[in-house]
């Protein structure tokens, strides 16, 4: 129940929580939305600021204080400015560079997409089609709310000024001829659109748009737009322009104007006839052909072939894919012909020329020159140039070629761009020495970095990759290595582990029985008559265990693990050494030490350790030695363990194995250690063991790996 | 998607208010003592008392009807259906946007309308049609630019399980379960020309005949149609020039121009397409052969010249009638009634007599915002 109580009130106080937050946060939007909709003081757009401005459509750019929109798409917008902007106007000075549409001033503007009415909106302008001053509503569909003949007229590449302004539902639109005409229409839209931001509208021309400023809106504004009269009802028309009766004359002169406009010059020459032209004779000729490329150079191209315009004047900025109507003085060159003084009009746009795929042996011919193409090549290197240019150094089987392209704004692609990349490019293909500086056969002149593609990264030998993957492999080998180590330190420590457990096992079974064993046999030999036949097989008996006994001990004090890495192997020995020849008082054990004491890995400690045990146990088992010396040398890069006693000593050369010699060679060389005796019948014995230390390490490895790979090959594993 | 969410938090702010409401009920009904256990709680479980509790109830009450409210005031209501002619904006096609939006609303429907700027950028229509799909509309009723790039969207849409009804042309791909052709009879437009032809050419003469594209199966059919009527009905009317279509005004312009430069004879020029149309007319303004070169064109643009004689006439495809019953077949898709088929609309010849008639004006009419 408590549990209940207290998840129902949990619940209850997180609802309380969240009636609280929620209240909080629609007071922040109520307030927000009053405040923002609050009339803000008028202020002048920057049209340079790019980041403020959204474009739909269109190629818009700003120069020389104005913003132009170069297209002549059909619905082209720009807009900026945030969406709950309600009671405002918008001023620009507008100017149209085509004959035969419109453009203007978008206000109250949301939901703008890509296409001719693509947004929900008022709009605006002049349209000089019909010579009109227009104003109508946008929701992806046009209402044309009015459209009032302009004074003196709508002329293209004209400045006029025109303000719109929204109040509530009422919209006002005045426009200002250069000589001060001003005309306005005013109309009151019942279910209005109440807020939303500007722009500007281009359909079907260019246009330019200057001075724009931003205001609130007053009653008092729209009424010195409007006059006292109230704006009229907004009626939208439902037929299309020039098909009411009796409207349509006007319409005539807008078409001849439009027609002309596109008029071409029937005799126009092919690109490739200019090629035949008398050299010595100056020709003035017409060509038509579709913009390539338009900086540093204007290049245009044909069915027939491409071809440079230097100094060429056109009414309006082109664009790649204009077709161009161009006039001019032919000059002749060894592979194309280029144009001179020439007047460019554009014809019409929106049909660029696909590139010919050629290869750089290809282009090397001249052929192709002046001609767009695509090739690729392997990127050798790039370099800056003058004005912003960047040259890039390519190879292609037997040639090396040049691709010049701009670098403006590009800074971070340019970074990407890695060398012996293959690229493939599409650009203009020229031979002239201004650009090969005849070094090369030709040269691509790009349009953008847009024209360049990588169509595979650099080859990944390279130097700093293999540099970087023998690092890698060393790290891994050292890594292996380590592990190696540490797995065989702990299967070491497992080793010692199990011979402390079969000691203590030894000490508390074999060696207790043996115990129990003399006394027993202790007690019957006192029990028995001294001339008993049995008393003597009784004594030989005693001897037995107590000679087994001896054995148990040694074996357990062999077995006995020592803690080498806390009280060190010389230590370790002198303690074993004690312990086998405790019961023979008779030997005296010396140790001693020799060079600079350091650590020594476990495994070699270890089979030293076993090796100087063995010793021990066979000088005290066999050479009834009086002194028994232990000495530990640590040498530059190996350390020494000597085994010295005075006892009987034996041939070197006799059978060994029973003296458990050939187990101590084995263990030497498992870490690799060289192990010496010398003996003599009557002179004692030194065993001496020298194993390498750290610096060897890798060599002891080597060798412990060549004996276990040995062994295995033997069919005769070591353990 | 983002509705979705929304109606989920409204029903689990609904199922809030519901607890605490059946909690406050339970509470009042249990005995006192049962209370006072409640209130002896630990110290660190939440204490609240029964005035705050039913404060905070009615505030949640409120809030959540409130919410409801706003909501449904929100909410979109009618399913969408994407509009995509081959551009806007021209008397060709804002006629279909009238016919369609006019049985959209009798019928509760909404209509996304949009198109490319340009009537040859294909690429923009695919991309509108992949938006629609994203968007989730309803259904798509479209406007094929070109025939054969246009098979692979359409299709991808019908594999989404959005009916789509096909305006203007044939793409190829069959009728078949939510697909559905609303045509002009092109047919009937070709045989109509060819009878204008014979009819001012007395039957007898030399014609060219331009704007030729292969591109559009609707276009192809008008020019076999117009060819087999002439041979067939007119065999004095000699074809004398045949050119391919291009995709703008003035590339047509130009190509007109040149085959007047020529100087050859010819008595009329019948333009299969809009652009084709505009364009010989403007160069025959500017040879200042209009009118006396009789120009037979296709899909309605130019008015002016119609009332002039610069255009003799203009087979009109009537696109408001077109929008109406591809709306209408959409609607019945919708509710499970549709039925796969070729659904044709007869054309209308547009002369410099009926050009102000009942019949042309509702053809022309742009009316697609709702009456006040």
């Amino acid at each position: 129940m408590k549990a209940i109580l207290s998840a129902r009130n949990l619940m209850i106080a997180g609802s309380a929580v969240a009636v609280i937050a929620l209240s909080a946060v629609s007071g922040v939007f109520l307030l927000r939305s009053i405040a923002r909709r609050t009339p803000f003081s008028g202020q002048s757009v920057s049209l340079a600021k790019q980041d403020d401005w959204q474009a739909f459509g269109g190629t818009w750019q700003y120069a020389d204080g104005a913003m132009q929109n170069n297209s002549d798409e059909r619905g082209a917008k720009l807009m900026s400015g945030p969406t709950y902007w309600s009671n405002y106007s918008i001023e620009a000075d507008v100017l149209l560079l085509g004959q035969y549409g419109d453009a203007g001033l978008i206000i109250r503007s949301t939901d703008e997409e890509e296409g001719v009415d693509a947004y929900h909106g008022y709009m605006a302008g002049l349209r000089d089609l019909d010579n009109t001053l227009i104003l109508g509503r946008a929701d992806y569909g046009w209402r044309e709310y009015a459209a009032k003949p302009v004074t003196p007229r709508v002329y293209a590449q004209q400045w006029y000024h025109v303000k719109f302004l929204a109040y509530g539902c009422d919209f006002a639109v005045s426009a200002r001829a250069p000589g001060g005409q001003t005309t306005s229409v005013a109309v009151e839209d019942p279910d209005c659109l109440t807020e939303g931001r500007f722009g500007f509208k281009s359909y079907n021309t260019g246009a330019e748009w200057r001075n724009v400023e931003i205001r609130k809106a007053t009653g008092q504004d729209l009424v010195a737009m409007t006059g006292d009269a109230r704006p009229t009802i907004a009626t939208p028309d439902a037929l299309p322009m020039g098909a009411a009766p009796g409207s349509y004359d006007h319409y005539f002169e807008p078409i001849q104007r439009d027609l002309l406009a596109h008029r071409t010059d029937v005799n126009a020459q092919s690109i490739s006839s200019l090629r035949l032209l008398s050299p010595d004779i100056p020709a003035s000729v017409t060509i038509h052909g579709v913009v390539t490329l338009t900086s540093p150079v204007l290049f245009i191209q044909d069915p027939t072939g491409g071809l440079a315009i230097s100094d060429s004047h056109a009414h309006a900025p082109l664009q790649i894919g204009d077709e161009v109507e161009a006039k001019g003085d032919a000059e002749l060159h060894d592979f194309s012909s280029r144009l001179r003084d020439a007047n460019v009009r554009l014809l019409w746009s929106h049909t660029p020329v696909p590139p010919v795929a050629v290869t750089a042996a290809q282009a090397a011919t001249g052929a192709f020159d002046a001609e767009y193409v695509e090739l690729q090549g392997r990127l050798e290197h790039k370099d800056e140039a003058a004005g912003h240019t960047l040259v890039l150094t390519l190879d292609d089987a037997s040639q090396s070629f040049l691709a010049i392209v701009s670098e403006a704004g590009q800074a971070e692609r340019l970074r990407t761009l890695k060398e012996k990349s293959r690229l493939r490019l599409r650009g203009i293909c020229v031979v002239d020495s201004d650009y090969t500086h005849d070094l090369t056969s030709f040269a691509l002149l790009l349009p953008s970095f847009n024209d360049v593609e990588v169509v595979d990264g650099p080859p990944w030998w390279s130097a700093g990759h293999i540099v970087a993957t023998i690092i890698g492999v060393l790290l891994l080998a050292l890594a292996g290595l380590s592990c190696y180590f540490l797995i065989e330190r702990w299967r070491m420590q497992a080793v010692l582990e199990e011979r402390g457990r079969l000691a203590h096992e030894m000490h508390d079974t074999l060696a207790q029985s043996f115990a129990g064993l003399g006394f027993q046999l202790e007690a019957i030999r006192d029990e028995a008559n001294e001339g008993s036949n049995i008393v003597p097989q009784l004594d030989v008996a005693r001897l037995m265990v107590r000679n087994s006994h001896e054995e148990a001990r040694r074996s357990i004090a062999m077995l006995r693990p020592e803690n080498l890495e806390s009280v060190g192997l010389l230590r370790a020995m002198e303690n074993c050494a004690h312990r086998m020849v405790n019961g023979t008082s008779s030997i005296a054990v010396r140790v001693s030490s020799d060079g600079s004491e350091r650590a020594i890995p476990l495994r070699i400690s270890d089979t030293l350790m076993r090796i100087g045990q063995e010793a021990v146990a066979n000088a005290v088992r066999h050479a009834h030695p009086a002194h028994l010396d232990i000495s530990l040398n640590y040498l530059r890069s190996a350390v020494e363990l000597m085994v010295k006693d005075d006892g009987c000593g034996f041939s070197v050369t006799g059978e060994l194995a029973g003296f458990g010699i050939l187990g101590m060679h084995k263990r030497a060389d498992s870490i690799g250690a060289t192990l010496t005796i010398h003996s003599a019948p009557g002179n004692g014995t030194t065993l001496c063991v020298q194993a390498p230390t750290p610096p060897s390490l890798l060599r002891a490895f080597w060798i412990r790996f060549e004996n276990s790979w040995r062994n295995r090959s033997d069919g005769n594993p070591r353990r | 998607m983002v509705q979705m969410y929304y109606i989920r938090g409204l029903l689990m702010v609904g199922r809030i208010v519901l607890l605490f409401r059946a909690e406050a009920r339970s509470r009042r009904q249990r005995p006192n003592n049962e209370v006072q256990i409640a209130m002896d709680r630990p110290r660190e479980c939440v204490v609240v008392s029964q005035k705050v509790r039913r404060v905070l109830g009615r505030w949640l009450h409120a809030l959540f009807l409130l919410t409801a409210l706003a909501a449904c005031g929100c909410r979109q209501q009618h399913p969408v259906i994407a509009v995509i002619p081959r551009t806007c904006g021209t008397a060709l096609w804002e006629p279909e946007h009238a016919g369609a939006a006019a049985v959209a609303r009798a019928r509760g429907l909404e209509i996304y309308w949009n198109a490319p700027m340009r009537d040859d950028d294909i690429q923009t229509q695919i991309a509108l049609i992949e938006k629609s799909v994203k968007r989730h509309y309803a259904g798509i009723i479209v406007s094929p630019i070109e025939t054969l790039p246009m098979r692979t969207p359409i299709r991808r849409v019908l594999a989404e399980g959005i009916p789509v009804v096909v305006v203007g042309t044939e793409l190829g791909v069959a009728p078949g379960p939510k697909l559905t052709y609303v045509l002009s009879d092109e047919r009937a437009a070709g045989e109509m020309a060819a009878r204008r032809v014979g009819s001012i050419l007395e039957g007898k003469g030399s014609i060219a005949i331009l704007g030729i594209d292969p591109q559009l199966t609707s276009n192809m059919e008008r020019e076999r149609s117009l060819e087999a009527t002439l041979a067939r009905e007119f065999p004095e009317i000699h074809v004398a020039v045949r050119q391919f279509g291009l995709s703008s005004v003035p590339q047509e312009q130009e190509a007109a121009e040149e085959l007047l430069a020529k100087g050859q004879t010819i008595d009329a020029i019948i333009a299969l397409s809009l652009a084709s149309t505009r364009g010989v007319y403007y160069a025959l303004a500017e040879f200042g052969k209009a009118g006396n070169v009789k120009l037979v064109g296709f899909d309605q643009d130019l008015i002016p010249p119609i009332r002039n004689g610069g255009i003799d006439s203009v087979i009109a495809q009537n696109t408001y009638a077109m929008g109406q019953l591809a709306m209408d077949v959409m609607d019945r898709e919708l509710h499970g009634k549709g039925s796969a088929t070729v659904l044709e609309v007869p054309p209308v010849l547009m002369t410099r007599e009926n050009v102000d008639s009942a019949q042309i004006r509702q053809i022309l009419n742009l009316a697609w915002w709702p009456p006040r």
